[in-house]
């Protein structure tokens, strides 16, 4: 319920402040209905999360939650424990399907969407068929098949090539955006003391595709997302990745200061450092910096995803 | 078949009704360092908002006898902030007077909503800034909330299609 769980005696109406985007409120006019909070898989972690969904349009949009130690909330002539304040930002659905299509993929054949994206525990990724332009979608991650003689449904096979391209992409995309936005992130950046040991004004290309690694590692499984930072290292990569890798195992020679609210979001990958005995010492010094320049969504809000849906719901 | 299939999903729904999103009051709004344990109303006019003060290096308020800094922080451009409630939908869609009468029906027992299989949030107010809190000095540049003010336009970048090959 949205009544304070914690909130003691006085808790009554439980008040979410949330950041939504402005054309939702144009868009508002013309429906009466069809925006909905949903439950649908992470397809980082595959738990549950809360996802807005508009169905007029449709568009999916993620809910983060900025949640701190210690906050509250003064709303006009009340008080908010908890000082929650949600984010809803439009989201790639490409990144759901994924999850889906990778699942499906240990069949190893080519199948139709709506036998991929099915979930018992959460049947509302079937919203997800309703997505525009999908079949343009799912060329980024898939080979896909036509039966013309049976009929015209379309048949889907994931693409680890193909998806490894387009993350890739989305990294540099990613990157792009860390640089336009440069006062907050540098600003942010100190805050995680990332860019350890003075190299703030000099090799600063790895440490953002590093940073933005990690930041769209959120939003694939682990796998994935091991795979994609050894394809970010290919001794020949496609032209649009800007470092050679002996640029980037330099940086292993910087010190790797992690203060401690930070070390804890890369623990993941600390444990895969260690399960994988078999890495080159290059990969070993990759594995290290990647470290570093992972960024957890996660850290932005300071909560973990679960914490908000209680309260949401 | 169909039909009690759909029924199953829209259990786990809980709906945003857009009409409230339109025109909202404005609502004035306060990030406090420390955590009021309690959700309900409270004079924050009569005590707190009246005495803030303009000092050489932001607002100054005190709280609890403890001295706050404070400033007022705008929402990320292309956004609007919303103070949302659960509760019935022509609940939500009531006017700002109404809010007493609204308040009291809210605080029925869960049930009562849960009967319904739908569930219903509705912004109550809205706003475009607030004033962040810190104690004995402005939350700086480091503050995890800049960070996350910071968040949307990352996310448009992280989000956006990128171009086909």
């Amino acid at each position: 319920m949205a009544h304070g769980a914690d909130g003691g005696d006085g808790a009554r109406v439980w008040q979410h402040v949330f950041l939504l985007p402005e054309y939702l409120k144009d868009a508002s006019k013309k429906m009466k209905s069809g925006l909905v909070f949903v439950k649908l898989a992470n397809p980082c972690s595959g738990e549950g999360t809360i996802y807005l969904f508009n169905m007029c349009l449709p568009q999916l949009f993620e809910i983060k939650v900025f949640k701190e130690k210690n906050h509250s909330w003064f709303i006009n002539e009340s008080v908010q424990s908890g000082g929650l304040l949600h984010f809803a930002t439009p989201m790639d659905p490409l990144f759901l399907l994924l999850y889906y299509l990778i699942k499906a993929d240990k069949e190893g054949k080519f199948q139709p969407l709506d036998q991929v994206v099915m979930d018992a525990m959460f049947p509302d990724c079937i919203l997800l068929l309703k997505l525009p332009e999908l079949e343009k979608l799912l060329r980024h991650v898939t080979e896909e098949k036509v039966n013309p003689e049976i009929d015209k449904k379309k048949y889907y096979k994931y693409s680890k090539e193909k998806t490894l391209k387009w993350l890739e992409k989305k990294v540099n995309q990613t990157v792009a955006a860390l640089k336009t936005n440069k006062v907050n992130v540098s600003a942010r950046v100190q805050s995680t003391a990332f860019f350890s040991g003075g190299q703030v004004s000099s090799d600063k290309d790895e440490d953002y595709v590093h940073y933005a690694h990690g930041l769209i590692s959120d939003y694939i499984p682990k796998q994935l997302s091991d795979d994609l930072s050894k394809y970010l290292k290919l001794p020949e990569p496609p032209a649009s990745v800007r470092n050679p890798p002996s640029k980037k195992a330099k940086l292993s020679d910087e010190p790797v200061n992690a203060k401690e609210d930070y070390t804890k979001f890369n623990s993941k990958d600390i444990k895969t450092v260690k399960k994988n005995s078999k890495m080159t010492a290059a990969q070993k010094a990759l594995a290290k910096v990647d470290k570093s320049g992972m960024k957890s969504i996660d850290s932005f809000f300071g909560a973990k995803h679960e914490k908000k849906i209680g309260k949401i719901r | 078949m169909e039909n009690s299939y759909e029924e199953t999903i829209d259990k786990r729904r809980v709906h945003l009704r857009p009409d409230t999103l339109r025109d909202p009051a404005r609502v004035s709004l306060h990030l406090l360092p420390c955590e009021v344990r309690v959700n309900r109303p409270t004079p924050v006019g009569r005590f707190f908002t009246p005495a803030i003060r303009q000092g050489p290096d932001g607002l100054e308020v005190s709280f609890r006898g403890r001295s706050l800094r404070g400033e007022e922080v705008v929402v990320p451009p292309g956004f609007v902030g919303y103070v949302m409630t659960e509760g019935k939908a022509e609940v939500l869609a009531g006017k700002q007077e109404d809010q007493e009468r609204e308040e009291q029906q809210l605080v029925e027992p869960p049930e009562a909503l849960e009967r319904d299989c739908d569930r219903f949030m509705g912004a109550t107010a809205s706003f475009s800034s607030f004033t962040v809190w810190g104690l004995e000095s402005i939350p700086g540049p480091d503050a995890k909330l800049r960070g996350a003010l910071s968040w949307p336009r990352l996310a448009a970048a992280i989000h956006a299609q990128v171009p086909e090959d």
